[in-house]
């Protein structure tokens, strides 16, 4: 068992469809109010110029807004921090698009598709966009993506010594991937973590990897939970539901078949 | 702005802007005489392949990158249109 010493989150953002910010995913969350009817489609990734936005797909227009949102909230300069990117699958979409036409007609392939494919896509945009120079990671592990990605981010933040950006997002999956690699609607997330007290009110997080024989990870369970139940990153609300009561929490994420990631805010 | 475009130019400026999503671009708005790379409608080398490969899609023939007329043919909604007519297949 290890444990880190403590981070604190100085940022928080959210969106999906029917939560498109903190502040009303966390009055869903504790049950102050109700989802709102209306679903937006897609947030419109301000950050991008005219050139990178046309070409945003679903995936890299959530990362960008969370990121930022998140970056407002903490009071930091996107362009500063190191950031990690974790998604369970990239954008399938795009991945089933580009099997697909690479069986029926490989000639044809999107350039702009291509070249939207890869893993780190959202990094790479977040890093055009904000003309950041520090360094960003892009991961994924599986059903237990947000766990390690949250984990990198920490670890980041205290071996820098330097606040972290984490996003984390998954998208629809589409076409025969779907079947195998199931996702549904889109789902951002991010935290800036900081290792020094930071001025305003802020939790403290503390991370500890725990080996298992099976983990257990805690269940999401407050009204959202039915709103970003069949996405991928699914996961990733019970650390937001802890976020959201402001009284002291502990919670299980998983980082592996055998490991687990112990979760302490206050 | 009114531009006076052939039928077709303006089904090639309806492709130009579906294909490659652009904001705020009305197809019947594109000047067929004004550039369509850097200035103009400010599209680039990504852009020209997406372009490319739509037209091969549409119009049933192939553009290729390493053919030396590519700034005469990309040059303009015109120039393009022109070489679309007398290339076409479908």
């Amino acid at each position: 068992m290890t444990q880190l010493p403590p981070v604190h989150v100085e940022g928080v953002a959210f969106w999906t469809a029917q939560l498109p910010d903190w502040q009303t995913a966390r009055a869903v969350i504790r049950g102050e109010s109700l989802p709102p009817q209306a679903r937006i489609a897609r947030p419109t990734p301000a950050l991008l110029a005219p050139t990178e936005r046309r070409r945003a797909p679903d995936t890299v227009a959530v990362a960008l807004e969370v990121g930022m949102r998140a970056c407002e909230a903490a009071g930091q300069d996107p362009a500063m921090l190191a950031a990690v990117f974790a998604s369970t699958h990239g954008d399938l979409a795009i991945s089933d698009y580009l099997c697909a036409t690479l069986a029926a007609t490989p000639a044809l392939i999107s350039p702009t598709r291509f070249h939207n494919s890869v893993h780190n896509a959202a990094a790479g945009y977040w890093s055009i966009g904000t003309k950041a120079h520090a360094p960003y990671t892009a991961l994924s592990a599986s059903v237990h993506t947000f766990g390690n990605g949250l984990l990198e981010a920490a670890t980041q933040a205290l071996s820098a010594g330097q606040p972290v950006l984490y996003v984390a997002f998954d998208a629809e999956a589409r076409g025969a991937l779907a079947s195998m690699a199931p996702s549904r609607g889109l789902l951002g997330v991010a935290v800036v973590l900081g290792v020094e007290t930071p001025a305003k009110p802020s939790r403290r997080l503390t991370l500890t990897v725990a080996p298992c024989d099976t983990p257990r990870p805690t269940s999401a369970r407050s009204p959202a939970a039915s709103l970003v139940a069949h996405n991928a990153l699914a996961p990733c609300l019970p650390f937001f539901e802890a976020l959201a009561d402001p009284s002291p929490r502990a919670l299980v994420l998983t980082l592996g078949e055998q490991l687990e990631l112990q979760v302490g805010l206050q | 702005m009114a531009v006076s475009q052939s039928d077709g130019e303006r089904e090639l400026a309806e492709l130009i802007v579906t294909a490659l999503n652009l904001e705020g671009v009305l197809p019947e708005e594109i000047d067929p005489e004004a550039p369509l790379f850097k200035t103009g409608l400010g599209l680039d080398s990504i852009d020209a392949l997406e372009l490319a490969l739509e037209i091969s899609k549409r119009y049933g023939f192939q553009l290729r990158s390493d053919d030396e007329n590519n700034v005469h043919i990309f040059a303009s909604l015109r120039s393009l249109a022109q070489h679309i007519a007398q290339h076409r297949v479908n």
